[in-house]
């Protein structure tokens, strides 16, 4: 089984708990996003860090963050917005992404640890 | 007595830096010094989950506990896939002493003593292990694999010292 499903779940819960307010405020009450396809990215957590560490989505794409490392991570937006709880080695996350704003997040655990989406 | 197991501490893991260049470190050896430097923080993180004061403090030896856990998971997984058999040597034995004089001075000690004592016991320890990991273990470690897992896990450490150095600021003191 794919340990990400439980946690796609989660994010799915969370997505549609916070419509409305904070980073994902904006997208519910836009327009119909671009007609490009809704992409799927993929954030790599290894060796304490995140690959890449700097990501530009369009509303509607989706971000899975998969730890490939060998102690939990979390990946945790600055201000809310977003957080992924503790992903245990082997664990992904998934968000859909709604906002129209870019977002800094970091590791709870690990201060060392930065990354951004860009929306555009 | 906190002074003098750090001092010890440093100099258990700088003896194999020193004489690295005369003598090499194996890879059973390295198996064994890493193993036992994990179980070393284990230890002190579990206590310090019990018994700290400080809410970061506390929330610090658990985290200690949980990643150092994981490398050491890892890091048992690959010696056995590879057949390596830790092997103890000086440097994992004094780590091993050490650890234990470690656990046994903090115990003795409550509150924000604890935590300090703690806390700057933490902050030596990633600066010699980042240092042996840098100077002796990767630099001797002739498995590739093994050589990887050293370098991977080796920024959790940055992490680790630099949070216990945020951490220490805040707790204050004289030093």
């Amino acid at each position: 089984m794919n340990p990400g499903w439980r946690r796609d779940a989660v994010a799915a819960v969370w997505v549609a708990a916070v419509a409305g307010a904070g980073w994902t405020g904006t997208a519910l009450a836009a327009r119909a996003p671009s007609k490009a396809k809704p992409a799927t990215h993929t954030v790599t957590i290894d060796a304490t860090s995140y690959a890449p560490a700097r990501l530009t989505v369009h509303p509607g794409d989706t971000v899975v963050w998969v730890n490939k490392d060998l102690i939990p991570h979390t990946a945790t937006a600055k201000g809310g917005g977003f957080d992924s709880k503790v992903l245990a080695a082997g664990a992904s996350f998934r968000l859909t992404v709604k906002a129209k704003a870019g977002i800094d997040y970091a590791c709870l655990f690990h201060p060392t640890m930065k990354g951004r989406i860009d929306v555009e | 007595m906190k002074v003098m197991y750090v001092a010890g501490l440093m100099a258990a893991l700088t003896i194999p830096a020193a004489a690295a260049s005369a003598q090499a470190v194996t890879d059973p050896q390295i198996a064994a010094i890493v193993v036992t430097a994990n179980q070393v923080d284990i230890d002190a993180g579990k206590l310090a989950a019990a018994h700290a004061n400080n809410p970061e403090v506390k929330k610090f030896g658990e985290l200690m506990a949980a990643d150092h856990a994981g490398v050491n998971k890892s890091a048992t997984e690959l010696v056995t896939k590879l057949k390596v058999t830790p092997q103890n040597n000086p440097t994992s034995e004094s780590l091993k002493d050490g650890g234990v004089k470690n656990v046994a001075h903090l115990k003795t000690l409550k509150g924000a003593a604890f935590d300090k004592a703690y806390v700057d016991q933490e902050v030596a320890y990633h600066t010699a292990v980042l240092d042996a990991v840098d100077k002796t273990l990767i630099p001797n470690a002739s498995n590739a694999e093994l050589k990887a897992l050293l370098v991977k896990v080796r920024p959790a450490f940055v992490a680790h010292l630099e949070h216990a150095k945020q951490i220490q600021a805040t707790l204050g003191g004289a030093h």
